[in-house]
């Protein structure tokens, strides 16, 4: 790890003055179970680090029928899978909490931590950045080493999947996040936030390097019913390599309204706009499998990766059964 | 199911013993212990013979070339090596301090023997010596002995069975493998320690799960480097992935009278033959390599026609 310098600012201003203009100068430290790998294996090498734990204003979450669920970006994933209305009205973000292995993880890592977490690419995490490539310019990740990448959203140069179960969930839910930086406050779509990058020296989301993700908002989920389903390999110390978060609005029998978001599929999350409109109005099992049909027609699977393709369709369909089942 | 056979014969080893007049003991060999109990049954050995606890005995091992050549642990070969040399110096150190004793109880050293703690005339509490009295005996000069493997009489010997049978359910639209029940049944010989003995095939057995479901080097062909070389990325099982464990060590008369056998690389030859003919039960296709991933099942269930979505 190379030397730093160490801040832990109490207020919000103070952090944001301590952050760099560019991407790298300075990290924003929360839980530390991400970066620290980071700065281990010389991926990140801050000149500052500035730790924002201390700022109570991002912390805590707090609920209410009427106006939804905040959460602090300080809140751990352990946090937020043991609230009790967290569970209750949005199943789809406990599940996905719950779904982050191991219990020392969800202690220490945070909300924020987890939307901005690196990509877990290994070309990525061996230092060969977000577009791998050889020295005669042949592209590493097209003929090499893919299983685990993107299989949408995946015609290049960025092929690795965003790695956040807790992103698909919050798409789902239809929650903001809220940035502060040197101009206060802004907020943006959960499903805005990331972005695929085009060039090494930008981030996956739209967070300036002089924000902090600060806190996210849900709205209210009277008469929605979520879940998230994950297929993983183990049960220990690993991503899934294939997940879907869905929020339905029911109506009667009916499914009204759809929302679905795939995870761990494509450099940002997926929303599976068309599937949706399968599901609307509809209702029984042919629907289902129709919509994981149409939701996973665009994939495009690179050389060794098909395989992931037949387990977002699986993700989905019982991402869906589950929220229809069971669901708040 | 899946059976395996291994040799497990001791190697070279030499154990330097020592009885101190103040009554401790101390065995001396250069053989490691990797954390497979190499100590304890070291203490055992001597302990046994002695007829004293183990915490009486000092077990000083592993550093060359203080204490006396003995080969490394590896290959299942250490607790033949090791045990055996200690044996025949523990024997032939109590015969020693019989000698040096048997005056003092008015008998000959071939009829002495050490119970509880104690030297007596064979069957004769009434003449004897507690362990402190009679190394007391020893005046200023301490016994020291060296045992050897290979050495006199058959204490040791090779070749060892085992049997496993796996229990797996496998989710045929994931091609995702889980762990229900693991058992194996194990022949090693004279088992020394069963809880040693036992958590050898244990820790082969989890390892057995990790290759056979997970663990695999993921080398880029182009930069000719593993990608998954931290513990991130290098797939293990954790405990929530090995399912239910049973291990039955084989014990009876005739395991025993062939003495000590190693047991450390044998159980970990067959899990993925007893996991990849479940698997094969469980979906009617085999899976060719391992380890049993998601995509070569389903690649599996694919070939055979019988996946649908
Ligand atoms: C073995 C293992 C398995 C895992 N499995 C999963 C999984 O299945 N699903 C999953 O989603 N995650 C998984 N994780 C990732 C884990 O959830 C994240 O590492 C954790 O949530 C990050 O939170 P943190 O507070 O520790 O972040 P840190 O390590 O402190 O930070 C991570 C990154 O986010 C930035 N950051 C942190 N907080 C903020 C903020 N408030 N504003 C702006 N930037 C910020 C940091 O600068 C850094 O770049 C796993 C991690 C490990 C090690
Ligand atoms: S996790 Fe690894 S290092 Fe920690 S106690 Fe277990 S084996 Fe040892």
């Amino acid at each position: 790890m190379k030397a730093f310098e160490y801040a832990s600012p109490t207020t919000k201003e103070q952090a944001v003055s301590l952050l760099g203009n560019q991407w790298g100068e300075t990290e924003i430290l929360a839980g530390g179970t991400d970066l620290l790998s980071l700065m281990k294996e010389y991926l990140s090498t801050p000149k500052r680090v500035v730790n924002v734990k201390e700022i109570k204003e991002f912390q805590g979450i707090r609920y209410s029928p009427g106006a939804g669920l905040r959460l602090g970006a300080l809140v751990t994933l352990e946090e937020l899978m043991d609230h009790a209305a967290v569970k209750k009205e949005y199943p789809a973000l406990a599940q996905a909490a719950e779904g982050v292995r191991s219990q020392q993880i969800r202690n220490s890592g945070t909300v924020g931590g987890d939307l901005c977490q690196r990509p877990r690419c290994w070309y990525f995490r061996n230092g060969f950045g977000y577009f791998p490539k050889g020295e005669g310019g042949e592209d590493l990740v097209i003929n090499g080493e893919n299983q685990y990448h993107a299989i949408l959203g995946n015609s290049g140069p960025a092929y690795f999947v965003n790695p956040s179960s807790l992103a698909p969930a919050l798409i789902a839910l239809n929650a903001k996040i809220r940035l502060f930086g040197a101009q206060g406050w802004r907020e943006v779509e959960a499903e805005q936030f990331f972005v695929t990058p085009k060039s090494e020296g930008e981030r996956e989301y739209v967070l300036k390097p002089r924000e902090i993700l600060g806190e996210i908002l849900v709205p209210p989920a009277k008469g929605i019913k979520s879940a998230t389903y994950e297929v993983r390999q183990k049960e220990a110390l690993d991503w899934p390599l294939a997940a879907a978060s869905v929020a339905l609005k029911i109506n009667g029998t009916g499914v009204k309204e759809a929302r679905l978001v795939l995870g761990h599929v494509a450099p940002v999350p997926w929303r599976c706009q068309e599937a949706e409109t399968v599901l609307a109005g509809k209702s029984g099992e042919e629907s289902i499998a129709e919509a994981a049909q149409v939701a996973l027609k665009g994939a495009k699977p690179l050389s060794k990766n098909g395989y992931k393709v037949q387990l977002a369709r699986v993700a989905l369909k019982r991402a869906i059964l589950q929220a229809a089942q069971g669901g708040a | 199911m899946g059976f395996h056979t291994w040799g497990g014969r001791g190697h070279d080893s030499e154990c330097r013993l020592t009885i101190n007049p103040d009554g401790s003991v101390v065995v001396a060999l250069g053989s490691q212990d990797l954390g497979t109990g190499t100590r304890t049954i070291l203490a055992m050995v001597a302990g046994e013979t002695f007829v004293l606890p183990v915490d009486a005995i000092k077990i000083n091992i592993g550093q060359a070339p203080d204490y006396p050549p003995s080969g490394a642990s590896g290959g299942s070969t250490t607790v033949g090596g090791v045990s055996s040399a200690t044996r025949r110096a523990a024997q032939d150190a109590l015969d020693q301090l019989f000698a040096k004793v048997a005056p003092a109880l008015g008998a000959e050293a071939a009829q002495l023997e050490a119970v509880g703690g104690k030297v007596q005339v064979k069957g004769n509490p009434t003449k004897s010596l507690t362990w402190k009295q009679a190394t007391a005996k020893l005046g200023v000069t301490a016994v020291n002995t060296t045992g050897k493997n290979p050495g006199a009489g058959k204490l040791i010997d090779s070749g060892v069975g085992g049997v496993q049978m796996a229990d797996v359910t496998v989710d045929i639209e994931t091609g995702i493998v889980k762990m229900n029940k693991f058992v194996a049944v194990q022949d090693c010989g004279l088992v020394i320690n069963e809880k040693t003995a036992e958590s050898q095939v244990f820790g082969a057995m989890i390892m057995g799960v990790c290759y056979s479901l997970m663990e695999e080097r993921i080398m880029d062909e182009y930069l000719g480097r593993p990608l998954n070389s931290n513990m991130e990325f290098y797939k293990l099982a954790g405990i929530g992935d090995i399912g239910e464990f049973v291990v039955h060590m084989w014990k009876d008369p005739e395991q025993d009278g062939r003495g000590v056998i190693g047991l450390g690389e044998p159980p970990v030859i067959s899990p993925a033959a007893a996991i990849g003919n479940a698997v094969a039960n469980a979906i009617g296709a085999r899976v060719p390599r391992v380890p049993f991933t998601p995509d070569r099942v389903l690649a599996a269930l694919e070939k055979k026609g019988g996946l649908t979505s």
